[in-house]
């Protein structure tokens, strides 16, 4: 037929376009990886090409100069725990919120949203840590992550847990349960998804982050990966070889994660762009 | 059967609430008062100074170009984000055999650190960097550019490096609003005679409103947010020519002059709040009545 011809037609032409498009990304990337495994002379010409030798040796040099085995060990600490702590308080506090529904739970539904919103403020966070007397601390940056994150977690889990239909909870109650265990046998499992989604996410953006060890870690030795990598770029901005490798290295944590997570970093995109 | 709410006890909120308060709401509130005084490294009593601090912000001159700065680079990224990030994510709803690798490789670069991003991009940027020698090699030499120590283009080539990193990522939320428009509407659309463009105006843009809604938000706060690209691929520099509002914050921060540092985190949350919060509600209220 003459219209399916002409959308076969269009179809190759907008495939034939995007993956010309694609290579805009692929390219960089490639340049990065192959630059990795290149001598440090080679890698100077930052063009798209094999290596003529591969020096996986690039890959055991970086661990040894660039201390990475440490921040490796530093980055999963605060990022696992910071992650396990966001979802156990950030689906507790939404779980009440929705259930209760009245003007006051929706005043702290509002308070917790602001924070989605509101930078922020640096400066002031770093002089409460120093109150608390724990500033330069791995677990003051937990819990800054922590609660930096639950802003999102709570709009997350309140939209889910307002889909699990509140019938459950009330026989519960009736069977003389209280609000823990209904929280912890009823709707803990009813949720795992989401605390996939919401792990993940969490994990993904306080691994790859920059700015809040840069501010609360001033001592090397608690730094986490992309602090280390940043700089090592500074000290051997000579070697790119080198610091191609280290970027490939702090990569690889969160491209392993989404290759085998995808459902789940799918299903909290599918939240915000459905729900708004 | 209808039990009573009070069966559902706070105590549940409190730990989210006091790690919240006193992690984000606490220096939120203190910031705001601190930014009414000359509170610094190097003395020892804090005076309450009114609104010099603002007043400084808006006649230094590297304080308003970070300010013009954090504006450019918000306006340029949220439309690029958005603009191409609609644009892949209709092209990449129609069926094409590589869609799904397609979609990967276009979404990958969001997960990384922008630190990664940054870095990878230095060289490629500089003067004989590999972008001018790509124009060079296709005869567009008229186009290259100092990317990075040009100081009229430099912000705009920090937010191009983020509209290459990021749009996947809009890309992602635009995808999964197109998949939830039901299939019928187009059916019924070009049964009726309605060209592509007409079924993407009539029907695509109103029913993609949330996704659009959200969007818009993400890319705009996290623009005016912008710090780690600016930090890591030009330092603010050259001179003070891509200082923004990030990196002015932790220049205070290092030279001690902390009151004038919270005023300027000030000054960023009131922008945000003016520009995001109505657009919130516009959004919504659109929504409602589509």
């Amino acid at each position: 037929m003459n219209f399916s011809r002409k959308m076969a037609w269009r179809n190759y032409l907008v495939e034939g376009f995007l993956i010309l498009a694609s290579l805009l990304i692929i390219l960089p990337l490639l340049i990065m990886i192959f630059g990795s495994f290149m001598t440090s002379t080679e890698v100077l010409k930052f063009s798209l090409r094999l290596p003529d030798k591969w020096m996986f040796s690039n890959y055991s040099k970086v661990f040894s100069e660039g201390g990475l085995g440490r921040a490796f060990l530093n980055g999963m600490l605060i990022t696992g725990v910071s992650s396990i702590l966001n979802i156990f308080i950030s689906s507790a506090a939404s779980f009440i919120l929705v259930r209760r529904d009245t003007k006051l739970s929706n005043f702290m539904y509002m308070f917790f949203f602001m924070g989605l919103i509101a930078p922020m403020s640096t400066i002031t966070t770093i002089r409460v840590v120093q109150w608390m007397d724990f500033y330069g601390s791995i677990t003051s940056v937990i819990l800054i992550y922590a609660s930096l994150n639950t802003a999102f977690s709570v709009f997350l889990y309140s939209g889910f847990i307002r889909s699990i239909p509140k019938a459950l909870d009330e026989v519960a109650f009736l069977e003389g349960a209280n609000t823990f265990d209904v929280f912890f046998k009823i709707v803990t499992p009813l949720i795992v998804p989401v605390n996939a989604t919401v792990a993940i996410m969490v994990f993904m953006s306080v691994w790859n982050d920059i700015t809040i060890p840069l501010y609360f870690l001033t001592d090397s030795s608690k730094w986490t990966m992309p602090l280390s990598v940043y700089n090592f770029y500074g000290k051997y901005s000579r070697d790119w070889n080198l610091i191609f490798a280290d970027l490939v290295l702090t990569s690889l944590p969160v491209l392993i994660l989404y290759l085998f997570c995808q459902k789940y970093i799918v299903s909290g995109l599918t939240a915000g762009a459905v729900k708004g | 059967m209808k039990i009573s709410k009070k069966l559902y006890s706070y105590y549940l909120i409190w730990p989210a609430l006091l790690i919240y308060s006193i992690f984000f709401v606490l220096p939120a509130l203190t910031g705001l008062f601190y930014s009414f005084t000359d509170w610094r490294l190097d003395r020892e009593s804090i005076k309450f100074i009114g609104f010099d601090n603002f007043e400084r912000i808006f006649t230094d001159r590297t304080l308003l170009l970070a300010i013009k700065n954090t504006a450019i680079f918000a306006v340029v990224t949220v439309l690029g984000k958005n603009l191409l990030g609609i644009a892949l994510a209709v092209g990449l709803n129609m069926k094409l055999k590589s869609k799904n690798v397609l979609r990967a490789i276009f979404y990958s670069p969001s997960i990384l650190s922008v630190l990664v991003i940054s870095i990878v991009f230095t060289p490629m940027l500089r003067s004989d960097g590999t972008i001018n020698r790509i124009f060079d090699a296709v005869g567009l030499h008229s186009l290259n550019q100092a990317w990075l120590t040009n100081p009229s283009i430099v912000i705009l080539t920090v937010a191009a490096v983020s509209i290459w990193q990021h749009t996947g990522f809009q890309m992602a939320i635009y995808l999964a609003g197109l998949q939830s428009i039901s299939k019928e509407y187009y059916e019924a659309a070009t049964i009726d005679g309605a060209g592509s463009w007409r079924s993407f105006r009539s029907i695509t843009i109103p029913l993609l409103l949330p996704a659009i809604n959200i969007n818009l938000m993400l890319t705009l706060i996290g623009g005016l947010k912008v710090f780690s690209e600016v930090f890591v691929l030009t330092g603010g520099g050259p001179g003070n020519a891509s200082q923004v509002v990030g990196t002015i914050i932790l220049r205070s921060f290092g030279e001690g002059s902390w009151g004038l540092g919270t005023a300027v985190n000030t000054l960023l949350f009131a922008a945000v709040t003016i520009i995001a919060i109505p657009l919130l509600i516009f959004m919504r209220r659109k929504e409602v009545s589509e």
